[in-house]
């Protein structure tokens, strides 16, 4: 039987392909494709039962005469046959899809290229909203995986299904909830959700990636910022595209469409879903669709966010001003404030060229809602001039060598506060006492992170630098203070670092919760 | 970083700091030391280049002073605000020989 489509040869397999009729199958083959040369030949496999040996032979055959072959439709028997013989690494397999159906399936996640539905008790399926989706679901597959070996602790999809006229891939995802999930039903639940929320993304964050192996988000948001030129006023476009140039390369992770749909906790685990969107760049781009998703999205018309996450807008708002605190490490208003707005830049500028690429302005309530960002895009870009900001908190492996890096971290913040030279001094004398004790003490001989937070206000300025590490309890101001009035051939060698500390310092506490020391120095001007 | 310049005359051996006594530079130190203080009959640290001083750097002039014990005199001279505070509240100014 032979159909053309686009250019390959279609030939239908049917029955059982053996030594009895092999020889019959590869004959008609032949016949078929008298004349066409080396044309791509596709063999459906759909009612094809069984292939013996000498059926593989004819594939063999066939692959030497026209390289380009693929086998669709694929039952599981024999796809069976064809990976066990190493057929499937020879040329192209696909498998038949299994059908699943949606209907009145509850809707547990959405992001910007599917929809989750929960299928059954253990598992769920995404559905692409692409219909041609084969290739999103090969690109999920890998990024999961990829995610996974770095230590994301995420689901792999492990089937491929026909849902209506769309493709879906099926994940395993026992008893789970996700954060939107238990905001909506659990308010009182707010603080430990924020909690576990910034957790994931610090560890997203603190990932590195192999070169070339995701997407540089600054690509993209320079794509948006070139599209975004003829639509600014004046000289703002061109700002916005040297804010984003001026963004440096990072090789970290970023999740790309980090809301509470796509964070689920299953028994005690908290596990990232839909893992298409992951790329490397700077935290800004993140924090971006993060804004557009928890406020963006809902800033004009508060009702949107109820139907996409299922709880109201002010939970949205309050969730994300939260989240952002405890990633920045700092309650500091102002702080937040700056920050959120440098990722409104980018979130304004990708949710009008959305809108604006599906027609919004051709559509009346769609450019209410361009104006209204636009409004408030032009209004930030005319404050600010840069997209840049730093996290009031480091975390880094507690090892000597890392001092210089936790010396210099601490020393911008102060600088940026205006902070007395003298008083820099000590602090830095302070920070590198307590720091190298963690490195020598709390985890040895064994090694693990150390938490370094600065906080800085204002009038008189106040510096407080909080750090934490999960090492061995340890109090260090419970230690009796060095006997300083002996001569030096009394003086133990040691036992200095933390009385400096203590002596130069205005107040130095210790608390051990949560099974980390957190030891916290204060300094005012 | 940890500038040490040494100039021996006499048997008087002068160790002028430059930049920062720290964790990450007082192990040079202690080495350069190690190295030279055989039949030095008098030592001096001039610190007037010195910006600052954590305890690891105090460490080694504990070290250093212990050392001389009984072989002759240590002085430490020109140290700036900074480090003399560190002296003093670790109870240095009375241990060190501070001019």
């Amino acid at each position: 039987m032979e159909e053309t489509k686009e250019g390959a040869v279609v030939i239908k397999l049917s029955g059982r392909i053996d030594s009895g009729n092999a020889p019959a199958a590869e004959e008609n083959i032949r016949r078929t494709l008298e004349g066409k040369g080396t044309c791509p030949v596709v063999l459906d496999a759909e009612e094809l039962a069984y292939i013996s040996s000498a059926g593989l032979r004819v594939l063999l055959h066939l692959k030497k005469t026209n390289p380009e072959l693929s086998i669709v439709n694929v039952s599981s028997d024999v796809y069976e046959i064809l990976e066990m013989t190493g057929f499937t690494e020879m040329m192209t397999v696909e498998k038949a899809y299994r059908v699943v159906s949606v209907e009145g399936c509850e809707e547990i996640g959405r992001g910007a290229n599917g929809t989750i539905y929960r299928i059954d008790q253990d598992n769920v399926v995404k559905v692409y909203n692409n219909a041609d989706a084969l290739q999103d679901i090969r690109h999920e597959r890998e990024v999961a995986r990829l995610a996974l070996i770095l230590g994301i602790p995420t689901a792999i999809s492990y089937d491929v299904v026909r849902v209506g006229n769309s493709y879906g891939s099926v994940f395993e995802l026992l008893n789970a909830s996700s954060f939107s999930k238990i905001l909506a039903t659990k308010p009182e639940k707010m603080d430990w959700c924020v909690r576990e929320y910034v957790k994931m993304l610090k560890k997203i964050h603190g990932t590195v990636v192999p070169a070339g192996k995701l997407p540089d988000m600054k690509e993209t948001v320079l794509s948006w910022a070139r599209f975004m030129q003829p639509y600014l006023p004046g000289d703002l476009g061109k700002k916005l595209l040297s804010m984003v140039e001026a963004v440096p390369h990072d090789d970290h992770m970023i999740h790309g469409d980090y809301h509470t749909k796509n964070l689920e906790l299953q028994n005690d685990e908290v596990l990232l879903i839909d893992m298409d969107t992951l790329a490397v760049g700077h935290p800004v781009f993140e924090l971006a669709s993060m804004y557009n998703s928890f406020v963006g999205y809902s800033e004009l018309d508060h009702e949107v966010i109820k139907a996409f996450q299922g709880f109201d807008f002010e939970t949205g708002k309050t969730f994300w001003r939260k989240s952002l605190a405890a990633y920045l490490g700092t309650g500091n208003e102002k702080k937040l404030s700056e920050v959120e707005d440098k990722a409104r830049i980018v979130g304004y500028t990708r949710m009008i060229r959305r809108s604006i690429r599906r027609g919004g302005l051709e559509d009346e309530r769609a450019k209410r809602s361009i104006d209204f960002w636009k409004e408030k895009l032009i209004g930030l870009l005319e404050k600010y001039d840069t997209l840049l900001f730093t996290r009031n908190e480091l975390e880094i492996e507690a090892i000597p060598e890392n001092l210089p890096s936790v010396e210099s971290f601490v020393e911008k913040h102060l600088e940026e506060n205006d902070c007395p030279p003298k008083a820099q001094m000590q602090i830095g004398l302070a920070v590198e006492e307590i720091f190298i004790n963690i490195a020598s003490y709390a985890y040895a001989p064994e090694k693990g992170n150390a938490t370094v937070r600065v906080e800085v206000s204002g009038d008189p300025i106040t510096v407080i630098i909080t750090f934490i590490d999960n090492g061995i309890p340890y109090d260090p101001l419970a230690k009796e203070d060095p006997d300083v009035t002996l001569s030096a051939e009394e003086r133990e060698i040691g036992g200095l670092g933390i009385f400096i500390t203590k002596k130069t310092m205005d107040d130095v506490s210790y608390e051990y919760r949560d099974g980390q020391n957190i030891l916290r120095i204060k300094k005012q001007m | 970083m940890l500038n040490i310049k040494k100039n021996t005359e006499n048997g008087k051996t002068v160790f002028t700091l430059e930049g920062r006594l720290d964790t990450v530079t007082a192990p040079e130190l202690e080495q350069t030391l190690k190295e030279s203080l055989d039949g030095v009959g008098e030592l001096v640290f001039d610190l007037k280049d010195l910006e600052y001083i954590s305890s690891a750097g105090l460490r080694v002039l504990l070290t250093a002073q212990k050392a001389m014990a009984g072989k002759g005199d240590m002085k430490v001279k020109n140290p700036n605000e900074i480090v003399s505070e560190v002296f003093e509240v670790t109870g240095f100014t009375e241990i060190l020989n501070i001019q």
